[in-house]
């Protein structure tokens, strides 16, 4: 009973070999094939396999985030697409939102759109606003349309027409004419890929299906033939955006939906980890080599958004190409180990440029001549320059300083102390922003939840993020460096099913809700039915609803059951607590709408939902040896340089508990106690450091 | 929240109190929290304006009124919240002001230039102490008045036809609306449920403005507070001085024009001379034309925000926003002037005119720094179209935005299609007919409208809205449709904006202010003027002409016209 995770990441793809008979998990990582994804993908299956003396006809299922939808677009290296939309709108994904994303930058340029407007087309057909005809399909115009896309040698077309969420007759209309003419044509529906409205978001979340389909649907293709040629006989699933797994079918549908596919599973492996420690409400914080990823759980459920900006700019609105796709909640700023440090007109400003995996920083010795996070926190003797990512790497401590003195702190009058704390508190106070979002701007109190802290940078930052915000717990999981992958193994099969329909929430409206949400169910078991997999269907509810009259909706639970006049009732009463929870107050008695719909689906059956931190110690046990016991490191609370105990982590005995200020080691990550905290390993074998001494 | 939370130890005093990390730190807070304030706003409001166009703005005022910092929101109120705060303590002296009150203000001489514009002032306080000042502006989507929209130019000649003036009011006690004011501002407005929605709306964003400022006093104490904010303001100036410093020192002159101040009126001289000198640059007005008889004029304070605007984003001194960062730049123009009107000047349409100081501004900056200039952005169309609603009998008013391109530049084509000078969103098509009676035939860009050159302008935007209501009022609000946008260095024009109805088998032309009454049924085309180019049109490479040919950007017969290449109908 086997069961193998691998998510590929950019420079590495990071695997996970959990044995639930024997309870053993184990990690591994290799580098990855960019060429040729599946390549690194069975070598390292083979590597780990062998590692534990097991065979392919052991595993019984194999589970996958990939960034090769991402990759896709950030590059804009995806397929020949077209998009067919409404006459008199070709330019809707040309013109977009149009608000600059800096203001006082007169001379930026927007996000460049997936495709050029040579490959726009335009078909006379009409809806309007409710779903009514007002000018039928042009039979001509798609003639003439299907011509342009066989002599275009395309690969993939979008068709996207006003008010499709509406009414998607023109829509499907359009797709059979189209697959008649052109069968090897990848087809896709802004009705099904996001029925909702404002056509430039579901026109742009249309497109990027399209231009990532024939991609993802060979990857995915010869993913599966490598694996079989192992003799694989393994379900395979693909994590989404959502955090849910799907199969491969699914998946190669609507490859827009894994374009967060593995910063989701890291979320999960959060929230596991937080429910293993018993806490049903944590801030994620995945810190690594170019940005920082924040997200947030609650009730144990990672926060879920509708929408999300791929190919953005530090977080920044309208920088990116808006995606409507269930995703997990994430802000992400370009704060991370390699973000590079300079000082701009007498202040030090730290991100969101990043000196990469090359030449990285400083103190890697590859090159690198500008300072970064890494090369202050090894000046702060928080990282062991003799002991880094396990030894792999010596880092040039002299190099770091030379570096910093010449970049900040001579340019500033400052000591180099004081410059590359600087550059670690400037780092910190652009986290602390971007937390302050996901936190106490989205209406939770950051007293009320733990930190869970991942990823190869996380660790060491987390504790000052903590304070900052008056989180009183931070959780630094074992096997941190694999995060997303371990995420895999907690993940369970999840489809999200949506669409738009602007409703007064008044008691009479019951039986159309009751309507609306039977439709969803029927997409939602199509789908389910597909999964291959035995147990019951879990369902959730909710909507997106505001104050009739506004603009912006807020996501509420709904309760399931009959849809009645108490569940309209229900509905505004737990629309008002959720609005008065964001903003602080409600407005009782002002008329309520709902917009947007959606049904959640899931299913058990892939995976455990076990602890797996216990399960590790069989594979992790072996202390390291000659670990200098002592380092100096910067505490300024502590006066400065203060000499610190360093410890390893893999020798920490559980329930041994490590006064602040201290340094533990481990492979893949380092984690910072301030003085004053105290860290503790639980039996689950995570690290927790109760901030300040609260607990 | 600050249970737990530490003060930094303040650390290498290399400015008296101030270390570069307090300041980097608090500073990059203080910034958070008018971005906070504005998603506040944005979430909680009822008007499409400011929901979906982005049309409000946030800034945080310390005790002694003056600018600290400020959202990534619209510039004509950014700047002019300053000169706002100003007046509203001239109506009501600090020593008067108790927690949980509120000023409103809309009045067009003492606040943004024309009444739509709400600016919303909360005193905060801590420990009984007046600390600091929230300030949010929001484009109200009516003030009353002649026309839905409140923006009308064509027939108003006094700001008394304009709609309600408010002069600084305490329309806020202890929290809590004054519902005898409410009243009577809502009885005076068409859209009433927005407008209160929208006014709870900056309120909110105020509050989150004092919970968050009192944290941080919380940490920080007063004394490191007020030092910070002194190092932050002495920073902006010093630095936007150095770098004005930077520029080549003279005086550059340019002139332009507006088309005109509505039907039957002539075209309105706007003149600049900028000095880069010791003290800074100074932007003056005067030469421009006088006042109008037309709902048109910009009140100084809107002058000055947009003249501000554009000397610091083109000669790249855009620090954050705060009163030392405006400080090394003056603006002036003649009292009783277009520029700088008296009071009852007529103003609703003056947002047609923050384009043409961004315009004038940049093409005598052209001159002194050429490598920042752009030729003139393609204009922008800002109309409103109000009746009555057939489907449920209630006022409607459609607000909208058609923005176009932005000009060549030094290095690279100009960006087609994004807000120009102020920051907004277009309101999608799908959001404007579920709220109104109104089908979008077409939204496009205009091929061959922009300008040609080395690097060429971008396009015109086109909009055909059919009204499904009878007797509608269609406001017009624009311009460049008799004078077109310039190109710089060799580049060409745009080509200029046109507005049309039409009604039946009949086409009618309009100018770019005129109100129209509509019949049930007629067509509303808009068509916004291109940008101007960068550089000769001869100098632009064969492969961006293909390149633009084969998206459409320009015809083969555009091409023929402006770049002389051998272009066959086909491409």
């Amino acid at each position: 009973m086997i069961r193998i995770a691998f998510d590929i990441g950019g420079t590495f793809t990071d695997f996970v070999l959990h044995d639930a008979e024997k309870r053993v998990i184990r990690f591994g990582k290799a580098l990855t094939t960019p060429r040729n994804l599946e390549q690194a993908v069975v070598e390292g299956v083979d590597a780990i396999l062998a590692e534990h003396g097991g065979t392919s006809a052991d595993v019984v299922s194999v589970l996958h985030a990939t960034t090769i939808a991402t990759n896709a677009i950030l590059e804009r290296k995806g397929s020949r697409t077209a998009l067919l939309t409404t006459e008199g709108f070709r330019d809707v994904l040309i013109i977009g939102r149009q608000k600059r994303y800096d203001t006082n930058n007169m001379h930026l340029d927007k996000p460049a759109p997936l495709i050029q407007r040579r490959h726009i087309l335009e078909v006379a057909e009409r809806m309007d606003a409710t779903g009514n005809v007002v000018v039928p399909l042009d039979q001509t115009g798609m003639s003439a349309a299907i011509e342009v896309l066989r002599r275009g040698d395309y690969e993939a077309v979008a068709i996207s027409f006003l008010h499709a969420y509406a009414n998607p007759a023109h829509e499907l209309a359009a797709r059979d004419q189209i697959a008649r003419a052109l069968p090897s044509l990848a087809i896709s529906l802004s009705h099904e890929v996001s029925p909702k409205f404002r056509e430039y978001e579901r026109t742009n979340t249309t497109v990027a299906n399209a231009y990532v389909k024939p991609i993802v649907d060979r990857y995915l293709a010869s993913l599966g033939s490598a694996l079989q040629s192992r003799k694989f006989t393994a379900n395979l699933y693909i994590m989404q955006s959502n955090g849910g797994l799907v199969t491969p079918e699914i998946a190669r549908a609507f490859p827009v939906r894994i374009v967060e596919s593995g910063p989701a599973a890291g979320v999960l492996m959060a929230a596991s980890v937080g429910r293993e420690e018993g806490h049903e409400h944590v801030l994620t914080f995945d810190m690594g080599g170019t940005t920082a990823k924040l997200g947030a759980i609650d009730d144990g459920e990672p926060a879920i958004t509708q929408t999300f900006e791929v190919d953005g700019i530090d977080n920044r609105r309208y920088s990116g190409l808006p995606l409507n796709v269930s995703a997990v909640e994430l802000v992400e700023i370009g704060a991370g180990g390699g973000s590079i440090a300079a000082a701009h007109r007498s202040l030090i400003k730290v991100g969101p440029e990043s000196s990469g995996a090359e030449p990285g920083p400083i103190c890697y010795g590859k090159g690198g001549t500008r300072p970064t996070i890494t090369d202050a926190n090894v000046v702060l003797g928080y990282l062991n320059p003799d002991w880094f990512c396990g030894g792999a790497m010596r880092l040039d401590v002299a190099a770091a300083r030379a570096g910093i003195e010449r970049e900040v702190a001579k340019p500033l009058s400052l000591s180099l102390e004081d410059a590359a704390w600087g550059i670690h508190s400037v780092a910190n106070s652009n986290m602390e922003r971007a937390m302050r979002i996901v936190s106490i701007e989205r209406g939770r109190d950051p007293r009320r939840y733990a930190l869970v802290a991942f990823g190869g940078a996380g660790p060491l930052h987390a504790a000052r993020l903590a304070r900052k915000l008056g989180v009183p717990k931070v959780i630094v999981p074992i096997g941190a460096g694999v995060g997303s992958a371990i995420g895999l193994l907690t993940a369970e099969a999840k489809i999200d099913v949506a669409m738009t329909r602007i409703l007064r929430m008044e008691a009479p409206i019951a039986p159309e809700i009751g309507k609306i949400f039977s439709d969803l169910q029927v997409r939602a078991e199509r789908d389910i039915a597909n999964l291959n997999l035995t147990g019951d269907v879990r369902f959730r509810r909710g909507a997106y609803m505001r104050y009739a009259g506004q603009g912006f909706e807020i996501r509420v639970d709904l309760p399931l059951g009959a849809i009645d006049d108490q569940f309209v009732a229900a509905a505004i009463g737990a629309f008002e607590t959720t609005y008065k929870r964001i903003y602080g107050y409600a407005d009782s008695g002002t008329p309520v709408e709902a917009i947007d719909w959606y049904l959640t689906a899931t299913k058990p059956g892939i995976g455990g939902q076990g602890a797996v931190g216990r399960q590790l110690s069989s594979a992790h046990s072996t202390a390291r040896q000659g670990v200098s016991t002592s380092r100096r490191a910067y505490f300024p609370e502590a006066g400065g340089y203060v000499d610190t105990a360093v410890i390893d982590r893999y020798a920490m005995a559980v329930g041994q508990t490590i006064i602040g200020p201290a340094l533990i080691e481990e492979r893949e990550a380092m984690t910072v106690v301030l003085p004053g905290d105290t860290a503790t390993v639980t039996g689950n074998g995570h690290l927790v450091i109760a901030i300040g001494g609260v607990t | 929240m600050t249970t737990s939370s530490q003060t930094p130890r303040p650390i290498s005093a290399n400015r008296p109190g101030v270390d570069a990390i307090s300041l980097s730190v608090l500073w990059n807070t203080l910034l958070s929290i008018a971005d906070e304030m504005g998603t506040a706003l944005r979430r909680t409001a009822f008007s499409e304006a400011v929901r979906e166009g982005d049309d409000f703005s946030t800034g945080i005022f310390d005790g002694r009124g003056r600018l600290i910092a400020q959202g990534n929101f619209t510039p004509g109120h950014l700047g002019a919240m300053p000169y706002v705060i100003e007046n509203v303590l001239k109506f009501h002296a600090p020593e008067t002001l108790r927690p949980g009150d509120s000023i409103l203000l809309n009045d067009s001489f003492l606040g943004g230039g024309h009444f739509p514009d709400f600016f919303l002032t909360t005193p905060i306080f801590r420990q009984g102490r007046l600390i600091a000042y929230a300030v949010t502006t929001a484009h109200q989507v009516d003030m009353g008045g002649a026309a839905p929209g409140s923006q009308r130019v064509q027939g108003i000649t006094e700001a008394y036809q304009e709609g309600l003036r408010i002069l600084p009011i305490r329309v806020v006690r202890e929290g809590q609306f004054d519902e005898d004011l409410m009243r009577m501002i809502l009885g005076n407005v068409r859209v009433p449920a927005k407008v209160r929605g929208d006014l709870k709306a900056q309120l909110n964003a105020n509050y989150v403005c004092g919970e968050r400022l009192g944290d941080m006093y919380d940490v920080y104490g007063e004394d490191q507070m007020t030092r910070t904010i002194d190092a932050i303001l002495e920073h902006s100036e010093a630095e936007t001085r150095a770098i004005l410093a930077r520029l080549p020192q003279g005086r550059y002159e340019f002139e332009d024009f507006l088309d005109d101040a509505g039907p039957d009126t002539g075209p309105i001289r706007v003149f600049v001379a900028v000095t880069v000198d010791d003290t800074g640059v100074e932007i003056d007005f005067t030469g421009s034309g006088g006042t109008v008889q037309a709902a048109l004029n910009s009140y100084i304070n809107y002058t000055r925000a947009y003249g501000v605007f554009a000397t610091r984003c083109l000669t790249e001194a855009n620090l954050p926003n705060n009163e030392g960062s405006f400080r090394p730049i003056r603006v002036k123009a003649e009292e009783g002037s277009f520029f700088n009107p008296h009071f009852p000047a007529a103003s609703g349409g003056r947002a047609a005119v923050q384009i043409r100081i961004f315009d004038c501004i940049n093409g005598a900056f052209a001159k002194c720094i050429p490598h920042r200039a752009m030729g003139a952005f393609s204009h922008w169309a800002n109309p409103n179209i109000g009746g009555v609603d057939p489907r449920s009998g209630k006022p409607f008013i459609m607000y909208d935005m058609l923005l176009g391109g932005y000009g060549g530049r030094a290095t690279k084509d100009g960006v087609e299609a994004m807000s120009p000078v102020m920051n907004c969103s277009n309101i999608p098509v799908e959001v404007i007919e579920h709220n109104n009676p109104v089908l979008v035939e077409r939204f496009s860009l205009i091929p061959d409208s922009g300008g040609a050159g080395k690097y060429r302008g971008g396009c015109g935007i086109r909009k055909d809205v059919k009204v499904l209501a009878e007797g509608a009022m269609l406001t017009l609000l624009g311009d460049r449709h008799n004078i077109a946008p310039y190109g710089v260095f060799g580049g060409g024009p745009g080509a200029v904006g046109q507005s049309l109805v039409i009604s039946g088998a009949e086409t009618r032309p309009y100018g770019s202010k005129e109100v129209v009454i509509l019949k049930h049924g007629d067509v509303v085309s808009l068509r916004t003027s291109g940008a101007g180019g960068y550089g000769d049109a001869s100098e632009r490479e064969a492969a961006a002409i293909q390149a633009d040919l084969a998206d459409g950007y320009v015809t083969p017969a555009g091409v023929r016209a402006s770049y002389w290449h051998d272009v066959t109908e086909k491409p």
